[in-house]
C-alpha cells in the first residue's frame, strides 16, 4: 500500500467516525478540532477506527498525533514500519 | 432571521437530493414538513419518513428546526423556573489515575472517557437525592422513579441534544460508556429516536474541550436540576498541606428553586464530588 492509499483509508475512517463532516472541505495540515470541533469521543472512535483497519496498537498518550489527516497518515506510517506485521485476527473489516 | 415558513404553505421549499431520494423511496413530499432553513425538507426529513410505515401521512407531529424548539424550551425555562446556582471544585487526581489503569489494561473499544464517570456519578446522586431527578409541572414536583440522565451533546453546525442514558444509575460504567459512543455516534449520522430526546430526568453538560472553568447551565423543562462541568484543568491545590498542580474539575448545578434550595443543593454537588473521589465504585 503506498501512502496515496493509505491516506484515502485513513480519510474514510475519518468519514465513519464523522459521518457528517463534510470531506470536501477538508484542510489536510489544520487539526480536526480546529476544524470541525472533533471532541474526546470522536478521537478515540477514529483511534479505534485506525487500529481496527491497520491492525496498530494506539495508546492514549498518542492521540494527539492524530489530530489532523496528516499528522494521522505520519503516524500510521511510521506505526507499521515500527511494527511486526499484525496478526491477521485484527486485520477485521471496518 | 428570515421570515419562517407559514404553516399553511402548500409548497414547502425542498433541495435536489432529498427530492431524489423521496422519488427513490415513493414518498409523497406533500406529506412532509421540512426542518431545514426556511421549511426546506431535508435528507432527514425524507429518511425519518421511511421509518414507521404505519405511520406516513399525515407526519404525527410536525418536526420543527431544532433551534426553534431549543429557542422555546430555554424561554420557558428562564420565564417559569426561578433557578438557584452553585459550584464545586473537586480533584480529579484520582479519577484520573483510575482511568489511565484502567484503559492500559483492557482493549482500545473498551476505553472510556472521564465524561462516563462525571454522568455515572450524577445518575447516582439522583437515585440518592430524587428532589433532583423528576419534572415540575403547573407548579408540582414529581420524583422520577428511574434515572434517566440526558448528556448534552453539540452537533457540528451549532446544534445541540440531549439524549438520555436510560436507567444510568444501575448500569456500568462500561455499558454507560457502550451506550453514549452508540449515541454520539447516531447523533453525528443524525439517526435518533424521539422517544431518547423526550426522557430525560436530569441533564448532565460537560464542556470538556475549550478549558472553561464554570459551567452556569439552563434547566430543560419540566426537569429540575442539570448538572455542568467545566474542563478539567491543571491548576495550583492544597494537598495534604502542600501546594501542588493537580487536575480539577468545576461541578455546578442549576436547580429548580421551587423544588429544592440551596441546602439541599450543597449536598447534591458534595455527593457527586464525594464519588468522583472513589472512581473504582462507580
Amino acid at each position: 500500500m503506498n501512502e496515496a492509499e493509505l491516506e484515502s483509508r485513513v480519510l474514510a475512517i475519518l468519514l465513519e467516525v464523522a459521518p457528517d463532516v463534510d470531506p470536501g472541505s477538508l484542510a489536510r495540515d489544520v487539526d480536526f478540532r480546529d476544524q470541525f470541533d472533533f471532541d474526546s469521543m470522536d478521537t478515540l472512535n477514529f483511534a479505534i477506527g485506525l487500529h481496527r483497519a491497520f491492525g496498530i496498537e494506539v495508546p492514549e498518550t498518542d492521540y494527539r498525533y492524530l489530530a489532523g489527516l496528516g499528522k494521522a497518515v505520519t503516524y500510521v506510517v511510521q506505526a507499521l514500519a515500527s511494527e511486526s506485521p499484525p496478526p491477521t485476527s485484527s486485520r477485521r473489516a471496518v | 432571521m428570515g421570515p419562517t415558513a407559514s404553516p399553511r404553505r402548500r409548497h414547502a421549499r425542498k433541495s435536489r437530493p432529498p427530492r431524489a431520494r423521496a422519488r427513490q423511496l415513493g414518498i409523497d413530499l406533500a406529506g412532509i414538513t421540512g426542518t431545514g432553513a426556511g421549511g426546506a425538507i431535508t435528507l432527514e426529513d425524507v429518511a425519518g419518513e421511511t421509518q414507521p410505515a404505519a405511520v406516513r401521512t399525515p407526519p404525527p407531529r410536525a418536526q420543527p428546526d431544532m433551534r426553534a424548539v431549543i429557542a422555546r424550551a430555554m424561554s420557558r425555562s428562564k420565564r417559569e423556573i426561578p433557578h438557584y446556582y452553585l459550584s464545586l471544585t473537586c480533584e480529579f487526581q484520582k479519577a484520573r489515575t483510575w482511568l489511565e489503569r484502567h484503559n492500559e489494561s483492557v482493549a482500545i473499544e473498551e476505553r472510556l472517557l472521564p465524561s462516563v464517570l462525571l454522568l455515572k456519578a450524577v445518575a447516582l446522586g439522583a437515585r440518592a437525592m430524587p428532589a433532583f431527578n423528576g419534572y415540575c409541572e403547573a407548579g408540582e414536583f414529581r420524583a422520577a422513579e428511574h434515572v434517566h440522565v440526558g448528556m448534552a451533546i453539540a452537533m457540528r453546525g451549532g446544534r445541540l441534544v440531549a439524549p438520555a442514558i436510560l436507567d444510568a444509575d444501575a448500569k456500568s460504567v462500561q455499558v454507560v460508556m457502550r451506550e453514549l459512543r452508540d449515541l454520539v455516534s447516531r447523533v453525528r449520522s443524525g439517526h435518533m429516536r424521539g422517544s431518547e430526546l423526550a426522557s430525560p430526568t436530569i441533564t448532565v453538560t460537560a464542556l470538556a474541550e475549550e478549558g472553561l472553568d464554570l459551567v452556569m447551565p439552563v434547566i430543560y423543562p419540566p426537569q429540575v436540576a442539570i448538572v455542568g462541568f467545566g474542563s478539567i484543568l491543571e491548576r495550583p491545590w492544597n494537598v495534604d498541606g502542600q501546594v501542588r498542580v493537580a487536575p480539577l474539575v468545576t461541578i455546578s448545578l442549576a436547580a429548580d428553586h421551587r423544588v429544592t434550595d440551596g441546602h439541599a443543593g450543597a449536598r447534591f454537588l458534595a455527593f457527586i464530588r464525594d464519588r468522583l473521589q472513589a472512581p473504582d465504585q462507580l
